[in-house]
């Protein structure tokens, strides 16, 4: 598709420069990284140097204060090279966003600076081991201490990407029973941090088992107010989470047709190209067809939220979920045109099969993201039969 | 700066079109309601900020700003008057 048409000149220029730079700093290295499950330092600090983990800060907290399209161009491109690689960036956006919004004066001062130089890494912490989607019903707690006036906090997260590389962490937990988010760094006391190997994908992704066990909080640490994280907090940083998970998934969509495409275009089987084949044609044809939607869903999502409309979180949330449904689709039906060199651990699209799925976990399940998608659009019908007027969609 | 009966009108039209009644009273709590989804609170905030020019921040989350109609859009006149919320 000529992208031209929904993008700026210099946006397709800095699209540019992501793609030169995935090409040269991950995508040789993707399946080392794999396998060693573990991102270098060094690798981490040139997302830093390149200003890349500040996409989203804006530019008098040290970030690029890139626009929000431009953010998910590079999420895309990097996405096309390592979706474990691009949760990283995914993660800091989050965090950044988060403390961008409601955090205070003190802690953006703090802590937006490194964040978006990379000299430090944040993770968000909000699924624990009972509980990922039903975060009602988070069981870790923060209780007040009188004596100090701050808090302490007890109880356990898992699955925290970045966790085993963070510096600091955004936890959510319950204080007399209202979701409160606060900002944990690492070598607070009672503070432990118990790696997590061995995932389906996004195994260089860092991922983390944390427990705290009366760990002080400092007051000052506090996120916004006690009530309001998992209504206003929580949402703001899974904005950033779901447009950036889009986006990667789209990378990784890209990645299963442009390998699929160029294998059956070499690959001879009876005497004929693998893409002479109509049934290959076929899973080639719904690959591509479906990039070219992801794309147009992923572009509006990051418009939106540019334009700061009330529906951006409903378009990053179709986004999302139809990007990553797409992602499993095109990753499956590219191990399948591979054959049996698509099922060795050396080849991409074995690793993309991997990562794909985690893109329908991450950010909120596809079946959370229907729950609230098909409410909506119900909802809006029965508005628009109210006000009799035709039904426009979303 | 934002007139208090615009203002009201403007976040009564949003707020009946988000949770799909007409009856809600002005003063009805809206979370009491149970009518309203998990994407409310901000979509609520984000049309207020768009709408009126003004940013919400973590000083502005107390519960009585927008607990209803008739709060959310006095405190709209508020913030736009400069007055801490
Ligand atoms: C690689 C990876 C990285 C991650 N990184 C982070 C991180 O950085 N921070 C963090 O906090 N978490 C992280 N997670 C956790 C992730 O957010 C959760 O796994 C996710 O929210 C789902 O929660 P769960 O695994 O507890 O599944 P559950 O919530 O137990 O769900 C199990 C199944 O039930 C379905 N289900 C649940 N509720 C409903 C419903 N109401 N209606 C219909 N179906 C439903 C789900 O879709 C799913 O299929 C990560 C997970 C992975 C795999």
């Amino acid at each position: 598709m000529n992208m031209d048409i929904f993008l700026t000149a210099e946006q397709i220029k800095r699209h540019a420069e992501f793609q030169d730079f995935a090409a040269s700093n991950v995508e040789p290295f993707a399946y080392k990284w794999d396998r060693a499950q573990q991102i270098p330092d060094s690798a981490v600090s040139q997302l830093g140097a390149a200003g890349y983990l500040g996409a989203n800060i804006p530019c008098e907290f040290g970030g690029r204060g890139w626009d929000v399209v431009t953010f998910g161009l590079l999420h895309e491109a990097l996405g096309r090279s390592d979706s474990a690689f691009t949760g990283i960036l995914t993660v800091q956006s989050m965090i950044s966003a988060a403390l961008l919004k409601w955090g205070t004066a003190e802690q953006r001062g703090k802590w937006l600076g490194p964040l978006a130089k990379g000299e430090i890494i944040g993770a968000f912490a909000l699924t624990e081991p009972g509980t990922g989607s039903d975060l009602q019903s988070m069981a870790t707690e923060f209780r007040r201490n009188d004596r100090t006036g701050g808090l302490v906090l007890n109880g356990e997260k898992k699955w925290i990407s970045n966790g085993q590389k963070a510096g600091v962490f955004l936890v959510f937990g319950m204080l007399d029973r209202q979701p409160l988010a606060c900002l944990v760094p690492r070598e607070s006391d009672g503070f432990e941090i118990e790696p997590i190997d061995n995932m389906l994908g996004f195994r260089a992704a860092g991922l983390a088992r944390l427990r705290f066990h009366e760990v002080p909080i400092p007051a000052t640490n506090i996120v916004g107010k006690p009530g309001f994280a998992l209504s206003h907090i929580a949402p703001i940083g899974l904005q950033y989470g779901r447009i950036s998970t889009a986006c990667s998934a789209l990378g990784l969509l890209r990645a299963c047709f442009e390998e699929s495409t160029r294998y059956a275009a070499s690959r001879k089987v009876s005497g004929q190209n693998l893409g002479d084949i109509g049934m290959i044609q076929s899973l080639i044809a719904n690959m591509g067809t479906n990039l070219e939607a992801a794309k147009l869903l992923c572009w509006n999502a990051c418009r939106a939220e540019d334009d700061h409309l009330p529906e951006t979180f409903t378009t990053s949330m179709i986004a999302k979920y139809f990007a990553s449904r797409a992602a499993v689709q095109a990753a499956s039906d590219a191990v399948q045109i591979h054959g049996a060199s698509g099922c060795h651990e050396s080849s991409p699209v074995a690793r993309f099969y991997r990562g794909a799925k985690i893109t329908e976990i991450i950010e909120g399940t596809t079946q959370v993201h229907e729950f609230i998608l098909g409410k909506t659009f119900v909802h809006n019908a029965i508005g628009d039969q109210r006000r009799q007027r035709p039904n426009p969609g979303v | 700066m934002n007139d208090s009966k615009n203002v009201k009108d403007i976040v009564r039209n949003f707020i009946n079109n988000s949770i799909n009644i007409d009856a809600l009273g002005d003063d009805e709590d809206l979370f009491e309601t149970g009518l309203i989804n998990s994407l409310f609170a901000v979509q609520l905030m984000t049309f207020v900020e768009r709408k009126f020019g003004v940013e919400i921040g973590g000083d502005d989350l107390h519960i009585d700003n927008f607990k209803s109609v008739s709060a959310t859009a006095a405190f709209v006149v508020r913030k736009s008057s400069g007055q801490v919320a």
